[in-house]
């Protein structure tokens, strides 16, 4: 009896280090193969245009063998039926940025930024009165990010390319095309609450609105209750 | 690029030491004239690109505010026609989705009104047990 009084505690002690060990433990930590399966993913979410010019790059580089092997394999990469291997890797993210044309390098950039760098989400409650002064802090600190936002270290470690100048301006340009779309969505959002609260004013029945507000570095979910008018 | 003046949208504020356009000046120098060339059809094609995503957006406004006076239109016809009813519906706008739900249950009002009475009767009945 005794033993069993003295091996409850230490069996409790025993499951919470193990527990802690497991939550603590970074289990999606990626591979290096998966990391580079990824990168190949997201550069072939490239729009159709860019994505083309993609393909023949790489039947000029690699021969047309390659190119054929690429083309039929590029859906099970992308969906991850097939996972691309290193020489693949190489070929599509480090060989083929330094033959790339300047405005091919910015898509390819473009759709790194939208998948490695970080975004937020806000969730937020506002009257159809004071919406714009709740919203301002939040708007502020998305714009901030548009215009901060980085790759992030580890990538920009792998991808060398990525810190040649040419990329840099690129850069600069997507942070400032992300801003100003920011900037314009703001501007719209002026209508669009117009049109919610003709919906709360004049809908029957108790109406109940969210408006997610997709903006490029981040979204922000408004709950929007009806104001008294005093807005 | 057309800038819109809005109070909600802070003005051109300095967040680093080095602007963006330093960035694109320091690096300009750096690229030859091909290069060069290229950066400036890039961003043109950008200022293109926006715009005609601001256009694109505008359009899914106009639509969303058609789609929400409709909405508000059938909501309006049940509430003479129909007691309870639920409508879900979400619209794709100029920055995001709408989601709406309108409801009126007239069961559930009624239900709540019986039950306070109830409620009150009791408290009566209660009331005068105990002080007799």
């Amino acid at each position: 009896m005794l033993y069993i009084l003295l091996a409850i505690p230490v069996l409790v002690v025993l499951i919470y280090f193990l527990r802690s060990r497991a939550l603590t433990s970074p289990a999606n930590v990626l591979t290096r193969g998966q990391e580079n399966a990824n990168l190949v993913k997201v550069l072939l979410d490239l729009e159709a245009k860019p994505r083309e010019e993609l393909f023949t790059l790489y039947k000029d580089q690699f021969g047309d063998g390659a190119a054929r092997y690429a083309r039929q394999t590029y859906q099970k990469w992308k969906d991850g039926t097939v996972k691309p291997n290193k020489q693949t890797f190489h070929r599509f993210l480090i060989n083929l940025p330094r033959v790339m044309n300047f405005d091919l390098k910015c898509e390819v950039l473009r759709e790194l930024r939208e998948a490695y760098c970080a975004k937020d989400h806000y969730e937020v409650t506002v009257t159809t009165d004071d919406w714009k002064k709740t919203l301002a802090p939040i708007v502020e600190g998305v714009l901030k990010k548009a215009l901060t936002s980085e790759l992030p270290e580890s990538l920009r470690r792998r991808l060398t390319w990525l810190a040649e100048d040419d990329v840099a301006v690129g850069n600069a340009i997507l942070v400032e095309s992300e801003a100003r779309q920011t900037r314009n969505a703001l501007a719209l959002l002026e209508n669009e609450f117009s049109n919610i609260e003709e919906l709360l004013d004049n809908a029957s029945g108790r109406s109940k609105v969210t408006h997610e507000l997709r903006l490029p570095m981040g979204t922000i979910s408004i709950q929007i209750e009806k104001g008294n008018g005093n807005g | 690029m057309d800038e819109e003046n809005d109070d909600l949208i802070p003005q051109k504020q300095s967040l680093f030491p080095l602007s963006a356009d330093d960035i694109v000046d320091n690096a300009l120098q750096s690229l030859d004239e091909q290069q060069a060339r290229e950066v400036t059809k890039k961003a043109a094609d950008e200022v293109v690109r926006i715009a005609v995503e601001k256009r694109k957006a505008e359009y899914r406004s106009d639509r969303a505010q058609d789609e929400m006076r409709n909405l508000i239109h059938n909501a309006n016809l049940l509430d003479e026609k129909v007691g309870d009813y639920k409508i879900n519906s979400t619209f794709e706008t100029a920055t995001g989705t709408t989601s709406v739900e309108i409801k009126k249950s007239r069961s559930n009002l009624t239900l709540i009104v019986a039950a306070s009475a109830l409620a009150l009767l009791l408290i009566v009945i209660l009331l005068l047990v105990f002080l007799k």
